[in-house]
């Protein structure tokens, strides 16, 4: 029983080969515009004679294929059959007891999920659980069956989680075995039998499974970079893809990691927000923009409207700008390089057919990802995004002149509530007309600019009465002291003369 | 009065302009006093300059008919922006500034919610509880009263 | 008086025209006679809290005019008040100070009465008013700091009370009477609102009567030697000062420096407003300057007796007098006394700076 998942897996694996080949070919023209590829994809077509020749199909997994994956999931095994436990626990009270390697894993399984919900060591394990004795317990008469290696592991969990039966009570999917066998850990452990890649027990734990709502879980959302990165940020066991091991440094840097690992907000994305948990893998150019769109809802559908997207093959995507896993919070530097970068004709347009094209390679570093970084300063479409920064920076510098102007209010202990609320409405128009940027259109963002900048001046306007009153007041205050002063005089003389009075008497 | 140590004729006019300086500044005391202690007193009694009469309490934002059944509305109350909702509940007011960036939310009459148009935010009509987008927390709630046809608001 | 010396015989017929169709002249004239001994050395600590508190009921009663004593309402209003209303800034910033500034002096003027031994016969009494009175001002201060119903009142409110619900035995009724129900709410601001403009005004204004006429009647201290038990005649040969007008003066004198005062601190520093209170966000969990000796205090000893410890304290306070039984009033020869008191007041005020900077 245990035999047949192994044996069709090789089966697969080597039908899958012919294929695999010319899936490879296109996964290397794939990279082309798929930035997540581009450091994997020279090392890649190096060793790509090599790569075929081991078997190892996909070089550089992050090389991600444009088509749907060539092979599809084995069917799912029935459940390990084993007679029903009852209310005792065989298994459990002698390796409990064994020594401390059992004890410890008897502990492990007694606090996960697995036991709150009754499946016991023999529903993954076989064997008979009501016996005490090794030698019937453990027997391969009563269905023994060791502990699966890693090539089962996959259809063990599966024979339950897979079955909408079993799973409907614990309101858990049962998709996870189908999108396990569609990522790119279930497609090299399909095709090419390589049990190096993540099967279900390295991210949920053998005998601590616990539920990805524990703060404890390695797949809780916070713990999830670092669980990913246990193998992906590992050079050595890297290197046979020739992948990059620097995202989670990476990652960490970025607002994303920030939000995450720093102030723990768990809703900000991890590693499998974007690239899928159990069908992990890199999203293709032309699922960006949904991807980012799945939290940016009005980022992506001002996007939509832009000439960027329509644009096609040469269409910058969210990532052309942002990046991936480095994302910085943006800013007017995005706009223009500090210095003009060099052009050629090559760097936007496809010289064969006369078309656009655009190179992620060259938006790999991020001081590149500017808008001229295609759009030549002698263009048209330099102009417009002139305008749009000027338009953009003149709204932003309203707004941080009555920031500051309010805070010069605050400071002087003015009540600056209402200059409050109207910066608060400037922000509004301000957020809108820097998203507006992804529209492309100057007429749009410097609508909402102006708007930015009347609401802006305001709100200063006001600040400014606030911290004009602050300096009046301070001037009344110095004519009442003179006046008190003068009165103080005044009754000191006539307090000498009576004084005076008094001694003369 | 004053004791006079030297009597001569000089003394005598000192002695006249020292006691007109003096009574010019105890005329100055009890004048600047006065002006002093009555001017913030008037001032203050007088109705303030601004339009609103009195602050706090309930604020009147409106009339019935501009906020159809399903519809909503931001207004002024006071100083701060409330957005006004008329759900099958009833009508419903929250305060307006967003709770992820303090932008000022809008209705949306498409998607029938109160959305924030700086992220997308976007928080339920009838509860201020946040439906989706970033914002980290609901929209605290204001207390709503109808007179008539008229909308007051108040501080919940 | 003053005005009268400058301006020559008008007023002073005024005055006899007055005094032929009213009598009050001997009244008057009793009025305005305080034995005041060429030694004492007042610093002027009671007469500027007695103006202190007439500026706090002036502008008090100004500032009700606006004010709204409801949680929906208050902060509102206050804001209205300071922003919008003219001179409103002006008001509640000298309301604002003029209270601090009334707690300091009131203090001062116990610790100058308590080192001149003034309390000693036959000022008993005006010591226990006294006391009294200092006990008025802290229940203005406590329950005045409430009103704005901003986060830092709100905050300050449910700390100065948490503490009063600690008190041995009586704490959780105590606690429950302060706050008129379990949490601090509308019914501990209509409360608090009813106290600080009714109840303690009235009593004040009482007790400051008695005390008054106490000192009226009883003259102020010689420091430099006890009270005769008995009046001799070299007792009543003392030089005295006359309190109408040089005393007087010199009181007037100060109270315009006073005002200097409050006019500076108003204009740069005046009475601000924090975010509405919120339940949810205790972001000022620090009561006011002058209840953070007790505050910091508690850090330090057990609740039990970090709370019962300022209310012994106050009591031994009150009835000093009565354990203080030596004539003595020159400070070499109560040096134990002196010393002590020094001890416990520098402790005070360095508990009070701790807390500050926490």
């Amino acid at each position: 029983m245990a035999a047949t998942p192994a044996h069709r897996l090789l089966r697969l694996s080597a039908t899958a080969l012919v294929a695999a080949g010319l899936w490879f070919g296109l996964a290397v023209t794939a990279s082309a515009e798929d930035p997540s590829a581009a450091p994997g994809a020279s090392a890649s077509a190096s060793a790509s004679a090599s790569a075929s020749a081991v078997g190892s199909v996909v070089a550089s997994p992050g090389a991600s294929p444009s088509a749907e994956p060539l092979v599809s999931a084995p069917p799912v095994p029935s459940p390990i059959a084993h007679p029903p436990a009852g209310d005792t626990n065989g298994c459990f009270d002698c390796h409990s007891a064994v020594n401390d390697k059992q004890a410890e894993i008897s502990a492990a399984w007694e606090t996960s999920v697995h036991a709150a919900a009754d499946v016991g060591c023999a529903d993954c394990h076989g064997g008979d659980p009501r016996s005490d004795q090794i030698t019937v317990g453990m027997s391969t008469e009563a269905g023994f069956l060791g502990s699966p290696d890693r090539t089962q592991t996959v259809g063990v969990c599966g024979s339950c989680h897979a079955n909408v039966e079993v799973m409907r009570p614990y309101n858990l999917p049962t998709d996870q075995y189908v999108k396990y066998w569609s990522s790119v850990h279930g497609q090299r452990l399909a095709i090419a039998n390589d049990t190096r890649v993540a099967v279900c027990t390295d991210c949920h734990g053998s005998h601590d499974v616990r539920k990805t709502s524990d703060p404890n879980a390695k797949v809780f959302p916070l713990n999830v970079p670092e669980l990913c990165a246990g193998c992906h940020a590992d050079a050595k066991r890297m290197e046979p893809y020739g992948i990059p091991t620097d995202q989670f440094e990476i990652y960490s840097g970025s607002v994303h990691g920030k939000a995450l690992l720093e102030e723990q907000d768990v809703r900000a994305p991890s590693c499998a927000s974007c690239h899928g948990s159990h069908d992990a893998k890199p999203p293709r150019a032309t699922e960006v923009v949904e991807v980012c769109g799945k939290c940016h809802t009005a980022t992506q559908e001002l996007y939509e409207q832009s000439r960027h997207a329509q644009l096609e093959q040469a269409a910058p995507k969210c990532w052309t700008c942002h990046g991936t896993h480095d994302v910085s919070p943006p800013g007017s530097r995005l706009f223009f390089h500090p210095e003009t970068p060099d052009y050629e004709c090559s760097t936007c347009h496809d010289l064969a057919n006369r078309t656009l094209r655009l190179e992620i390679d060259r938006f790999a570093n991020e001081a590149d990802r500017r808008c001229d970084t295609c759009h030549h300063p002698d263009s048209q479409i330099y102009a417009q995004v002139q305008g749009i920064a000027d338009a953009l920076g003149g709204a932003e510098g309203a707004y941080a002149a009555a920031g500051l102007r309010i805070e010069d209010a605050a400071r002087l202990g003015m009540i600056t509530a209402d200059a409050e609320v109207g910066l608060a409405q400037a922000r509004t128009s301000l957020i809108q007309a820097q998203a507006a940027v992804h529209t492309t259109k100057l007429k749009l963002v410097s609508d909402l600019s102006t708007d930015a900048r009347i609401k802006a001046d305001e709100a200063q306007a006001m600040a400014i009465a606030k911290v004009d009153e602050s300096t009046f007041r301070r001037q009344a205050m110095i004519v009442v002291l003179a006046l008190i002063a003068l009165s103080v005089v005044f009754l000191v003389v006539i307090k000498r003369q009576l004084d005076r009075e008094l001694e003369g008497r | 009065m004053e004791p006079a140590p030297v009597p001569a004729a000089d003394a005598t006019v000192t002695r006249h302009s020292r006691r007109r300086f003096l009574r010019w500044l105890g005329g100055l005391t009890v004048v600047s006093t006065i002006a002093m202690v009555t001017t913030p007193i008037l001032g203050f009694l007088v109705p303030a300059k601004s339009g609103r009469t009195a602050a706090g309490g309930k604020t009147l934002v409106g009339t019935t008919a501009d906020i159809p059944p399903g519809g909503g509305k931001v207004v002024a109350m006071g100083s701060t922006p409330a957005i006004v909702v008329n759900t099958e509940q009833g009508l419903r007011a929250y305060s307006a500034i967003c709770t992820h960036l303090g932008c000022v939310v809008a209705w949306n009459d498409l998607i029938g919610a109160i959305q924030c148009p700086c992220h997308d935010g976007r928080f339920n009509p009838a509860s201020g509880a946040v439906i989706s987008g970033p914002p980290p927390a609901p929209l605290p709630p204001l207390n709503v009263s109808v007179e008539g046809d008229q909308i007051f608001l108040s501080e919940a | 008086m003053a005005t009268e010396q400058a301006t020559g015989g008008s007023p002073r017929r005024t005055a006899r025209w007055l005094d032929d169709r009213t009598r009050l002249g001997p009244v008057l004239a009793a009025m305005l006679h305080v034995r005041i001994p060429m030694t004492a050395r007042t610093f002027y600590f009671g007469g500027i809290a007695l103006f202190l508190f007439g500026i706090q009921v002036v502008t008090g009663t100004l500032l009700a005019l606006y004010y709204k004593p409801t949680p929906e309402a208050a902060y509102e209003s206050v804001q209205f008040i300071t922003s919008d209303v003219s001179f409103g800034w002006l008001i509640r910033s000298l309301h604002h100070w003029a209270a601090n500034l009334m707690i300091l002096f009131v203090v001062l003027h116990l610790l100058r009465v308590f080192f001149q031994a003034a309390y000693k016969f036959p000022r008993e009494v005006t010591w226990v008013v006294g006391c009294g009175l200092l006990l008025l001002t802290l229940g203005f201060g406590f329950t005045g700091y409430l009103l704005p119903w901003d986060q830092r009142a709100y905050w300050a409110t449910v700390v100065g009370t948490e503490i009063a619900g600690g008190v041995p035995v009586i704490g959780d009724s105590l606690l429950l009477l302060l706050r008129g129900g379990s949490d601090v709410s509308g019914a501990t601001m209509s409360r608090f609102f009813g106290i600080h403009v009714l109840v303690l005004p009235l009593a004040l204004g009482g007790l400051l009567a008695a005390h008054l006429v106490l000192v009226h009647q009883l003259g102020l201290a010689n420091p430099k030697k006890p009270e005769p038990r008995v009046r001799t005649a070299e007792a009543d040969d003392e030089p005295l000062r006359p309190f109408f007008p040089h005393y007087i003066l010199d009181e007037v004198v100060a109270w315009y420096v006073l005002l200097a005062v409050l006019v500076v601190l108003a204009s740069l520093y005046p009475a601000g407003l924090e975010e509405p209170a919120n339940i949810l966000d205790a972001g000022h969990p620090k009561p006011e300057w002058y209840y953070l000796a007790v505050y910091e205090m508690l850090k330090f000893l057990p609740k039990d007796i970090g709370i019962l410890a300022p209310i012994v304290g106050l009591g031994v306070v009150i009835v000093w007098p009565f354990l203080d039984r030596s004539p003595e009033v020159l400070a070499r020869r109560r040096k134990v006394v002196v010393g002590g008191a020094t001890l416990i007041v520098l402790a005070l005020v360095f508990l009070t700076w701790r807390g500050y900077v926490a």
